[in-house]
């Protein structure tokens, strides 16, 4: 394990704005990080819920802790936001308007989308935190695979 | 019975239900399905030897067009997006003991992924009469792995929800039991986000 260490780092600054190893899976490792920082933590950090939903939880009711998801209402207007997102992406795709900088902000799009449709349509925001560490620990593993298999294979997204 | 099962899972170690727990299991491990998937399509990014190629490229002198379609895959990502919408809408029906609504939504989610999928289908039919198919070249071999297997997954889905739509139009879906919309709601929106990152990569990222 310990070899593969150097074939990682060996791409330098240059290298990691360049490989989708490094691009992807850096994010998703600060994503890990806040996950287990969040599940671990004995002052009982966690996502931010609604006051009425955390005390539901606490109280191990799950029929309260399911009327205690969003609203209709709420979800329409996560929708349109996803909607939004996409659109900006579309506009940074077709009209090139970020120069350098679209990739970035396209994967920012992407991450974006992801954490809504996760939060909110997937109700990690309103559920126990151990779905939340289940989810966290999957993307933790693609990290690893994306940033040990892209970057030691030199795979490019430039 | 009936009434033990239903609130049997109030019982358990964690206080959550089991069922929900492997689904959050099993939906980490598709996580690693897909990320091999993905990660191997942007090893294979780029080194196709001959066209068709994803995107406008030059080789020795000779354009060739790229083979995706933007605009098209774009109503289709927009309509995978409002098939989440239609689900949780579905969940919140249930939930609120709203039997009709429920029927109402989950059709409407049924519906659009059989949109996306039609979608898929006329796609993956264009870029057959292009040139392209499994062992043309990586390009080929990365893309339709990755993307059929997606679209597997929504088949899945979509049987799953006309199971549940039946189910309710028969009376054998009462409130009580809205975890097993929940749990095919997870399913969905899961799908919906691996879609979510496969646009970008695959489709927005071109060379």
């Amino acid at each position: 394990m310990l070899e593969l260490a150097p074939v990682v780092l060996a791409p330098g600054v240059k290298g990691f704005f360049e490989n989708p190893g490094y691009l992807l899976g850096t994010p998703l490792v600060i994503l890990g990080v806040i996950g287990v920082l969040i599940a671990l933590s004995p002052l009982e950090i966690r996502w931010p819920q609604r006051r009425e939903i955390a005390v539901a939880e606490r109280e191990t009711k799950l029929e309260e802790v399911a009327e205690g998801h969003p609203d209709p209402a709420e979800y329409v207007r996560v929708a349109l936001g996803l909607g939004v997102l996409e659109l900006l992406e579309l506009v940074v795709f077709y009209f090139d308007a970020l120069g350098d900088s679209a990739l970035a902000f396209l994967l920012l799009l992407t991450v974006l989308q992801f954490a809504l449709v996760a939060m909110w349509f997937m109700h990690l925001r309103f559920d126990s935190r151990l779905f939340s560490m289940l989810f966290v620990g999957g993307l933790i593993l693609v990290a690893a695979l994306f940033m040990i298999v892209l970057a030691s294979l030199g795979a490019s997204l430039v | 019975m009936q009434a033990t099962a239903e609130v049997g899972h109030l019982e358990t170690s964690t206080g959550l239900d089991h069922r929900k727990l492997l689904m959050w299991l099993f939906l980490a491990s598709e996580c690693l399905f897909f990320g091999g998937f993905i990660a191997t399509y942007l090893l294979y990014r780029n080194r196709s030897a001959g066209p068709p190629f994803p995107a406008d490229t030059t080789v020795n002198g000779v354009r060739y067009e790229g083979v995706l379609d933007i605009p098209f895959t774009s109503v289709s990502s927009f309509v995978l997006l409002m098939s989440s919408l239609a689900m949780v809408l579905a969940l919140a029906a249930i939930q609120r003991g709203d039997r009709r609504g429920t029927q109402i939504w989950l059709l409407a989610t049924a519906f659009l992924g059989i949109s996306f999928l039609a979608g898929q289908a006329f796609e993956f039919t264009e870029f057959y009469r292009g040139g392209l198919t499994l062992s043309t070249n990586l390009f080929g071999t990365t893309f339709f792995v990755l993307t059929g297997f997606h679209g597997a997954h929504v088949s899945i889905g979509v049987l799953i929800l006309l199971s549940l739509y039946v189910m309710a139009a028969q009376g054998r879906l009462r409130r009580e039991q809205s975890l097993n919309v929940e749990l095919a709601g997870l399913y969905w929106h899961f799908v919906d986000v691996v879609w979510i990152v496969i646009f970008t990569l695959v489709y927005l990222l071109q060379a």
